[in-house]
């Protein structure tokens, strides 16, 4: 009977209330009444929902994504990229619900597990077992509590695959970064040091070298063979090529190109490339008034997002590329599928649940709709 | 001479004179028998003979002259004379002869003739009989149109001596009569049943006739022992006879608004003791009215006039007048009107008039509210909030009242060159839908309207008393909360102090009515009206939140059944720069808590405080926002905003995200 009731008054709907806006409105205003208004708390959750994380299946053809709910959504890249593709296909192919204690911000795929962490423990699935959608915890990680009132997040998790080991970094609100060995399970070192939690770990040289940033506003250089103290600490904040005190001097990402000694990091200064030998700042990233939450090298370029919605292709001397609009307004994570070259994509996700999709890093292709 | 004759005629026919002398007259006709016909041809030949020699001998001896032979020729004559006498003898018989073959041919004839008639007869039987014999094969027998039992039926069921098998297996006749027999058996029995139902029945039929007359001869008894009661019932102040009246009035009341009165009364018995329900108007126009057959008859030259314009004053105003009156007659509502009252728990009582618009066939209510004696209901922000144009918006969604239920009466309107029913609803009332089902109508689209069922009105009864109520209570409860919030204090009631800190450092500046117009005009706010979650039927305030040089803008969007929809709140803060949703996730996030999580807000029972929980909740977060930047800052000199707040991290996750809950255990905020 509502549906009828609706129906048969959904022409003509206006409110008393605002009777000097009737006379003037009542009769152009007709099609913003017939949008459904649904504001039911789903419709609430799903306007509220951040993308924290996103993370390419070994295989190259799924994305998982996890948001501040707790879930984690599985989309199908074949069938998004395919050429008939529709927005009814720009769905998650399935979702479950992964922490029953909050946000996830951080993914990390394996060969065999989808390693998911946030609020609560890091938790390990197999990705057939997400793939038949039947997804059960394999294992799990619990942080060490540091306090009563101090709810230790893992804020990153890095997998460090290498010939003879297999390691798992994780970057931890209680200043720590722990690592684990994948196969035994066994917790091999702790790094500490940063006085304030860690946003972002960096491996190269095999794993041998790390970087962390921090909210402390430093990044450190461990060398993993002597992991009791860091090496270096680099502090951006203090440089007046790149501090901006009204933004803190919180460091929200760190990367290291595999190759040379380079080293980018940014956040609340501004984002500045580093040479790892000298330690000293080379170039700065403008982004006025804008702080940076996501950076990494591909080829030639660093690919930075944060505050803005836009993507930011930059080259190594400072020139910017390209900057790429993208529907989140607040940028927390850009990911590139290198899994497999037909799928080769960036990915986009931050404070919206839809999730962009570009297919030549030179546009959005299509977003992803998080569910 | 005559001796010769009679010799002569002796020897001729002396053997036939002996015979004949008997009789003399049949003495020839006997004598024809005797004699041959052959026999008297010859005689006769030899007769002409001999007169034919006498003649010859005559004329011979007359030729001889001279002889005296006259003797002789005498005698000759005599002689051939004598022969005729022979001739005219054998005449007779002649003719005797041919009279007796002539009889005997006609007698043989007529013999012929008999047997003929035989024949046709004999033939005429023969067709008759062959005639019998095709009816009797024609014959149709009654039993052919009677349904029988089928054969195997039949000697399944019917008894050995009727069906005898032995018989009927073979011969299909005595079969057939043997079902027959059956047939009748059974018709019989049947029979027999229909009768004895008869009787049942009128058995029946007279029993209800007496207990009838017993039923009508209590009615005076009743009558005279209520008459009776009165005093005692004024006595005891038991408004009996006013209830029986009422009803008595109901039966005058148009069929829809009979069910909403007694379905209303029903459920005000069963369940509800503070709804008031009774009957108004006019009792003898509703009698007159019910006599006699409203009408409204074709204006077939409405378009006509509409289009005319008005030539000279006398015209208008006859056509002002025409136009008046048909208004009148198409939108006249029934004399008696059903007024119900909805008392709520603080005093205040919601009265609802319902009328039956008769033309138009639809039910409209109007709406007045009392409130109760120690509330607050003065407030300028909210003042139309308890109006009667607005307070029962929405009561189910989209339920505005502003348009007839009725399809049908567009046209009809339109018809009798009226505006539309918008235009005439301060008139008439609102013809909300909740108010049709009340009235057990019904209206399908593009329907006419069915008939009035107090099915209808029953299932929708007690939903709607209790939305209605609930309507009053959480509409008095906002207007408290506004005018609280117009005074610049946050009304947070005392069951829900434990969810905030006691001090609260920022403070609303004011709270004031905005517009769809402009809320939408605000980019930060897009999001919401493109997610549906904010229209333009909905209710925006804006309020102004400070702290030192800080400034908290806070639009609230509240739709009309607030506060099942919970107010929806968009922040944009000043505070060196500006800050939204859009550029700033904390923003977000603080909108994230009461947008999202209001549960927290919430106890079980009552969700009216909701506004008021929400708006200490954002002042809370506002300062958290404040005391956590200014801790982020690497300013110098003395920071403008101290810490006031106790959290042990100012930031966590890779959003930063600020510690927005509060731990009333503890006292201390946490993060999410």
């Amino acid at each position: 009977m509502a549906a009828v009731a609706t129906g048969i008054l959904g022409s003509t709907c206006y409110f008393r209330f605002n009777i000097g806006n009737l006379n003037l409105n009542g009769k152009k205003k007709k099609s913003t009444d017939l949008i459904l208004q649904d504001r039911s708390l789903a419709a609430r959750k799903q306007y509220h929902t951040s993308v924290f994380a996103q993370c390419f299946s070994p295989c190259g053809k799924f994305l998982a994504a996890a948001n501040n709910h707790g879930s984690i959504a599985i989309f199908s890249l074949t069938t998004a990229l395919s050429p008939d593709s529709t927005e009814a296909l720009w769905k998650p192919v399935y979702s479950f619900k992964a922490s029953e204690e909050g946000a996830i911000f951080c993914l990390a795929s394996s060969d065999i597990f989808l390693i998911s962490g946030g609020n609560g423990p890091i938790c390990a699935w197999k990705w057939s077992d997400i793939l038949n959608k039947s997804p059960k915890v394999i294992w799990s990680w619990a942080i060490p509590k540091k306090g009563p009132f101090y709810q230790t997040e893992v804020n990153t998790i890095v997998i460090d695959k290498q010939e003879t080991q297999c390691r798992l970094y994780a970057g931890c609100g209680d200043n720590n970064v722990y690592v684990w060995d994948l196969e035994t399970g066994e917790q091999l070192v702790t790094l500490s040091g940063h006085d304030n939690y860690i946003h972002s770990v960096s491996l190269k040289n095999k794993g041998q070298m790390c970087a962390t940033a921090s909210e402390d506003g430093t990044v450190k250089l461990w060398d993993m063979r002597h992991p009791s103290a860091a090496e270096h600490t680099l502090e951006p904040y203090k440089n007046q090529l790149c501090a901006r005190p009204e933004f803190g001097r919180w460091l929200g990402c760190v990367a290291m190109e595999t190759g040379d000694d380079w080293l980018v990091c940014g956040g609340g200064p501004k984002m500045s490339l580093w040479h790892l030998r000298s330690l000293e700042a080379t170039t700065v990233f403008d982004t006025p008034a804008v702080c940076q939450k996501t950076v990494m090298f591909y080829e030639d370029t660093i690919i930075s997002a944060g505050g803005e919605p836009y993507v930011n292709h930059w080259y190594v001397n400072g020139d910017q590329k390209s900057r790429i609009p993208c529907t989140p307004t607040n940028v927390f994570s850009v990911v590139v599928n290198t899994a497999l070259n037909s799928h080769k994509v960036l990915c986009t996700a931050g404070n919206r649940p839809k999730i962009d999709v570009c297919t030549n890093f030179g546009y959005k292709a299509f977003s992803l709709t998080f569910s | 001479m005559f001796e010769k004759i009679s010799r002569a005629e002796e020897n001729i026919s002396y053997q036939a004179l002996l015979e004949s002398k008997s009789g003399l007259f049949y003495a020839e006709e006997e004598e024809v028998d005797s004699h041959d016909p052959q026999n008297d041809l010859t005689t006769f030949g030899k007769t002409c003979e001999e007169i034919r020699t006498a003649m010859t001998e005559i004329r011979k001896l007359k030729e001889k002259k001279g002889k005296d032979n006259s003797e002789e020729i005498e005698e000759k004559k005599i002689n051939a004379t004598l022969q005729f006498v022979v001739l005219k003898k054998l005449n007779r018989l002649a003719h005797v002869r041919c009279k007796k073959v002539r009889d005997a041919t006609s007698e043989a004839k007529q013999r012929i003739d008999q047997y003929h008639l035989q024949l046709q007869n004999l033939l005429y039987e023969t067709m008759h009989l062959e005639k019998e014999i095709t009816r009797c094969l024609e014959f149709k027998s009654k039993d052919e149109e009677i349904e029988l039992v089928s054969t195997t039926e039949f000697y399944k069921e019917a008894p050995k001596d009727i069906s005898r098998p032995e018989v009927t297996q073979s011969d299909s006749h005595q079969r057939t009569l043997a079902r027959l027999d059956w047939e009748l058996e059974q018709r019989k029995g049947l029979d027999q049943k229909l009768k004895e139902a008869k009787d049942n029945k009128e058995k029946l039929e007279q029993e209800i006739k007496t207990k009838q007359e017993y039923l009508e001869n209590l009615q005076p008894k009743l009558n005279t022992i209520l008459q009776s009661t009165k005093p005692v019932q004024e006595y005891l102040g038991m408004p009996f006879d006013q209830i029986r009246e009422q009803h008595q009035t109901a039966c005058h009341l148009p069929h829809p608004l009979y069910v909403l009165y007694m379905q209303s009364s029903a459920y005000k018995q069963a369940c509800d003791k503070h709804l008031e329900v009774r009957i108004d108007g006019d009792l003898q126009a509703a009698k007159s009215i019910k006599s006699s057959v409203t009408e409204i008859d074709e204006d077939s030259d409405s378009d006509q006039e509409d289009q005319e314009k008005p030539s000279s004053k006398r015209r208008r105003k006859t056509s002002d007048s025409r136009v008046s009156d048909r208004k009148n007659r198409a939108l006249q509502r029934h004399p008696l009107s059903v007024v119900m009252e909805i008392k709520c728990r603080d005093g205040g009582c919601l009265h609802l008039t319902f009328h039956y618009q008769m033309s138009l066939e639809i039910i409209t209510v109007n709406t007045k509210f009392q409130s109760g004696p120690d509330n607050v209901t003065a407030s300028i922000s909210g003042g139309d909030l308890l109006s009667a144009e607005s307070v029962l918006n929405d009561i189910y969604p989209g339920d505005h009242g502003n348009t007839t239920p009725n399809p049908a009466n567009q046209y009809e309107l339109r018809r009798l060159g009226l505006r539309d029913f918008t235009y005439y609803i301060p008139e008439l009332g609102r013809p909300y839908l909740w108010a049709q089902w009340l009235g057990g109508l019904q209206f399908l689209d593009h329907d006419s309207p069915l008939k009035a069922q107090s099915s209808i009105s029953s299932a929708h009864m007690q939903q709607t008393v209790r939305l209605l109520r609930r309507r009053i209570r959480s509409r008095t409860s906002l207007l408290q909360q506004l005018a609280s919030l117009e005074r610049g204090s946050v009304q947070v009631i005392r069951e829900y102090l434990p969810l905030f800190p006691a001090k609260m450092v920022a403070h609303l500046v004011s709270w004031k009515r905005s517009t769809y117009e402009d809320f939408s005009v605000l980019p930060h706010s897009r999001p919401a009206i493109t997610a549906g979650l904010a229209g333009e039927s909905d209710l925006y305030f804006t309020a102004i939140v400070e702290r030192c040089s800080a400034k908290m803008t806070v639009q609230v969007v509240l739709t009309a059944n607030y506060p099942e929809v919970v107010p929806w709140f968009v922040v944009s803060v000043h505070w060196q720069t500006n800050r939204t949703a859009l550029n700033d996730s904390h923003i977000q996030a603080m909108e994230e808590e009461v947008n999202l999580h209001y549960h927290e807000l919430m106890k079980e029972k009552s969700h009216d405080q909701i506004l008021s929980n929400q708006m200490q909740r954002l002042m809370m977060c506002f300062d958290i926002y404040l005391e956590t930047e200014a801790q982020n800052m690497e300013s110098e000199g003395p920071m403008e905003i101290s810490k006031e707040k106790v959290f042990t991290r100012v930031t966590r996750g890779p959003n930063r995200t600020k510690p927005y809950m509060f731990s009333p255990e503890v006292g201390i905020f946490t993060h999410r």
